[in-house]
């Protein structure tokens, strides 16, 4: 069973949301719905000045909120450390909406939450996120951490790492190079 | 919109019950059931800005499904930005022009037969030529040259093919063109400094370029970066240095003259490729880095300390030849790009591996057409290359923005305009509106852009990029690459529209004329023709996408009976353009003040970028793109917060912003509104504008009146020596609010 996980470095990217446009059209959402955001802040006083942009997406928690509020079990932790929605059992209550720390989930115009699917179904296939490979400053990196040999396994050795509101323990399985690593 | 949703899900559930997968949804189901919808791969260029880069589309049901970047094509790598998406979209957009129009009012059309919209454009051009001249027939277009368009223009006799380039880098051409003879390009992949200034990869994209640039910084190289504002490729450089804008060639000669007199430059290179050193050196020995620094805002030690650190790595570093921002909109442009040139030239990195390369280019092959008998051309209507006018521009690219004064003087009497919104991109919208006033304008389009809006007498839709098959084009310039690469368009989808190819309406239009087989061809003949020489086929592009050739551009300085052999009159590197004294000019830069600087608490430079997610005003009607821009608040003007506090501004706070236009004697003023993005990261004596907002037809629903444009406030003026438009010599006047 493959462990699937995303390092990203956030330092690399510049901002250009090519990541939320390829996520779009591979999963044809509409303009104002997007799988992944941007934080941009500014850090310091002109001309000692520097940004930082964030790229921000569904974690995958080992620990989700979002699975554990929800009442029907719409939305689930697959084995292979995905979480996913499943629409037919959503009644639209938006518990996972308020309760995701990142949030990350949009409400679609049927009134059910949306994600960042980790491309299940394409990844099965060996295929790259379409915000991994999109990116012309390869600030993701997909790939299962079972594998030994696998890009991520070995990036996530080279760099510290860290994940975001890790102190709530939802485990997220989004990664982060910490500064200066 | 994209493919519908309903489809797409139907799809997956049918998919679904067929594996006895249990009713209830799940993703693996939907994307195994959409994987059996039959999907076909086309390769395509994307026509999102003039980067070309190589793509595949995925089509699905004859829908668009969604795009990949072509792993082989150096422009991109594999990867693409946001705009390829929101573009290729947008062959969906509701506001496309979807048949042939003819203007019955202001801003009023009706449709208009394919045939009747040629006959009715034949018979006044045809009367237009016989009365005046084919010499008042003017072709202006976005990009490079069209191939057929030209050869229309060549059989009627008319001289003047204008590009959008006099609004956006001419005079980086037109040095290069006459110090170097040559366009050289940046070396990324094996440079160990590099050093940008006004040229913003990751803003402007080149993806391919940001590939290189980044895998440059993993392997150690050193990049520096001057902008007056944190520009996003500042963002991952090892140094940002903010300059005043409109200085940028004192800090150019400030390094020049620390190369010579700390004797850090390549004099072998010199003496062997260059001429008119001691001309350029006799002008400049006293313009120091000290006295760069005083006007140029960045310290003595630093302008220095870059010179040394260039030396230190040369010829593996460069200063990058540069594009938009510093090349066209300047009064010193044409300077600012002359000592690009002698900066590189004193590093001695011209045909050097990490330092410039000239671009890889295939040699395609030609269609043997009879040949025909083609009247003399009389001069160019722009004044491009003519005695007492623009004697130094380029022709090959032209002067666009003061169209209406060469309509008003009788110079021009029919216009085409292709893929191009004069309108939006080139200075002051309300004298632009004036191109109405010829006496024939045919615009040929995709979408409802203000040019055809406002002064299109005729509107020709061609078909949208992914639904055309284009001649095939080279991948390189720009940026350098050791191997020629050609890339082709193949249709995608099937036309949506009653549109044309630009061939079959020129076809079209030369018949109406009863001009017999100018054309006696298809696309697809002269595609294969122009394939030929490489050993490739149509079906071999269609099948394998970017073609590369595998003969390896070579780093040597030209040398022919062992002399130098630039195509220039001495054969070398000219730090002094004859051309240039010709006409009673410096022939070596020095250091030219602004044309205007800003004074007191509310007078600002206002200058512009491109914003990563869009390209000028072209993407500004994407429902996906302009999304992007709400989410991030994309369309306010930028200004530095010391400024904003002494102003009482605070961050999104709606500001007016003022400035009188003055064009020929008249004067008048123009006042726009707009949010304001209060921020450190901005030279404090400009605003920054995003290029791609301020859109003005009523036709395009999304970008209509999002944003203020750069071009509102700025006169349309010709820059004498290479025909820039200088937009960012331009002071406004900001106070709060409405």
């Amino acid at each position: 069973m493959a462990h699937y996980a995303m390092l990203i470095d956030a330092a690399r990217c510049t901002g250009c949301a090519a990541c939320r446009l390829a996520c779009q059209m591979q999963w044809q959402l509409p303009p104002d719905v997007f799988f992944n955001r941007l934080e941009f802040r500014e850090a310091g006083k002109y001309p000692d000045v520097k940004q930082e942009i964030v790229p921000v997406q569904c974690m995958h928690c080992d620990n989700p909120p979002c699975a554990t509020v929800c009442p029907t079990k719409a939305t689930y932790k697959r084995a292979d450390g995905l979480v996913l929605i499943d629409h037919d059992k959503c009644i639209g209550c938006k518990y996972c909406v308020v309760a995701c720390p990142y949030d990350v989930r949009q409400m679609n115009d049927r009134g059910i939450p949306e994600k960042c699917r980790f491309c299940a179904g394409f990844i099965e296939k060996g295929e790259q996120p379409p915000c991994v490979s999109t990116c012309m400053n390869n600030v993701r990196v997909f790939g299962d951490l079972d594998d030994p040999n696998s890009e991520l396994s070995k990036k996530m050795k080279e760099k510290p790492v860290y994940q975001l509101a890790a102190e709530k323990g939802t485990k997220p399985r989004v990664f982060y190079v910490k500064r200066g690593g | 919109m994209l493919i519908s949703r309903r489809t797409f899900l139907k799809a997956g559930a049918l998919a679904g019950a067929a594996c006895a997968v249990p009713a209830a949804f799940d993703f693996p189901a939907f994307v195994r059931g959409a994987a059996e919808q039959p999907v076909t791969k086309i390769p395509s260029t994307c026509n999102g800005c003039s980067t070309n880069c190589a793509l595949w589309v995925y089509v699905k049901n004859g829908r668009l499904w969604k795009l990949e970047g072509d792993p082989k094509s150096m422009k991109n790598e594999g990867t693409l930005c946001a705009r390829a998406y929101g573009v290729a979209a947008d062959v969906y957009n509701p506001d496309r022009v979807t048949q042939p129009m003819k203007r019955t009012g202001e801003g009023q059309f009706s449709p208009i037969s394919w045939e009747e919209a040629f006959r009715e454009i034949a018979g006044k051009l045809t009367k237009i030529i016989d009365k005046d001249t084919a010499s008042t027939v003017v072709w202006m277009a976005h990009g490079g040259k069209e191939t057929y368009a030209q050869m229309l223009l060549d059989e009627i006799g008319a001289a003047t093919y204008i590009t959008h380039y006099s609004t956006c880098f001419t005079s980086k051409t037109n040095a290069w063109d006459k110090m170097v003879g040559n366009q050289l390009t940046a070396d990324m992949n094996r440079a160990k400094y590099m050093l940008f200034a006004g040229r913003n990869y990751a803003g402007g994209i080149m993806p391919g370029a940001m590939r290189k640039i980044m895998r440059a910084k993993d392997r150690g190289a050193r990049i520096v970066v001057v902008d007056p504002r944190l520009c996003e490729l500042a963002k991952v450089a090892d140094e940002w240095l903010p300059i005043r804008p409109g200085t940028d060639l004192a800090f150019f000669l400030g390094i020049a003259h620390t190369l010579i007199s700390e004797k850090l430059y390549d004099e072998k290179f010199v003496r062997e490729y260059v001429f008119g050193f001691e001309e350029f050196w006799n002008a400049n020995r006293h313009f120091t880095a000290e006295k760069a620094a005083e006007i140029c805002d960045i310290p003595a030690a630093r302008i220095r300390g870059i010179a040394r650190e260039l030396a230190k790595n040369a010829p593996a570093a460069f200063l990058d030849p540069g594009y938009h921002g510093l090349h066209n909109h300047y009064a010193s442009s044409t300077q600012i790009a002359q000592a690009n040139v002698i900066v590189n030239a004193l590093l001695g990195n011209f045909y050097k591996h990490g330092g410039l390369m000239p671009a890889a280019a295939p040699r395609f092959g030609k269609l043997a057409l009879p040949k025909r008998l083609q009247p003399e051309k009389g001069e160019r209507a722009d004044g491009a290359g003519v005695n007492n006018e623009y004697p130094t521009v380029e022709t090959s690219r032209g002067i666009a923005q003061h169209m209406p004064d060469m309509i008003a003087a009788g110079k021009v009497k029919a216009l085409f305009i292709y893929h191009f919104n004069p309108l939006r991109t080139a200075p002051d919208p309300e004298y632009q509106k004036k191109i109405v006033t010829a006496e024939l304008v045919v615009s040929i389009p995709v979408d409802w852009n203000e040019t055809s809006v406002h002064t299109a007498h005729y509107i020709l839709p061609e078909h949208y990029y992914l639904e055309r098959m284009d001649a095939p084009k080279s991948t390189g310039g720009n940026i350098a690459y050791d191997y020629p690469q050609a890339v082709m368009r193949f249709p995608a989808l099937k036309p949506l529209h009653n549109t044309k190819h630009l061939l079959d309406i020129l076809k079209g239009i030369a018949q109406a004329m009863k001009i017999d087989d100018l054309y006696p061809f298809t696309l697809e003949e002269d595609a294969a023709a122009m394939l030929k020489p490489l050993g490739a086929t149509l079906d071999s592009m269609k099948e394998n996408g970017c073609l590369e050739v595998a003969e390896a551009v070579k780093p040597e300085f030209p040398v022919k009976d062992g002399r130098p052999a630039l195509t220039t009159t001495t054969g070398k590197v000219e730090f002094t353009v004859g051309a240039f004294k010709l006409h009673g000019r410096m022939g070596v830069p020095v250091w030219t003040p602004p044309l205007v600087s800003p004074k007191g608490e509310s007078e600002f430079r206002l200058i512009h970028g491109k914003q990563p997610w869009h390209s000028h005003s072209v993407t500004s009607n994407s429902p996906y793109l302009m999304a992007v821009t709400k989410s991030y608040n994309g369309s306010r003007m930028w200004m530095n917060r010391s400024r904003a506090d002494k102003l009482g501004i605070r961050d999104g706070d709606t500001v007016t912003v003022e400035a009188k236009i003055e064009h020929r004697g008249e004067a008048r003023a123009v006042s726009k509104k707009v949010a304001v993005k209060v921020t450190e990261m901005l030279h404090p004596e400009c605003v920054w504008v995003p290029s791609g907002y301020g859109n003005f037809s009523p036709r395009q629903k999304v970008g209509y009146q999002q944003g203020v444009n750069y071009n509102d406030f700025a006169p349309a003026r010709v820059e004498p020596l290479s025909g820039g438009c200088m937009v960012q010599e331009v002071i406004v006047t900001v106070r709060k609010g409405g």
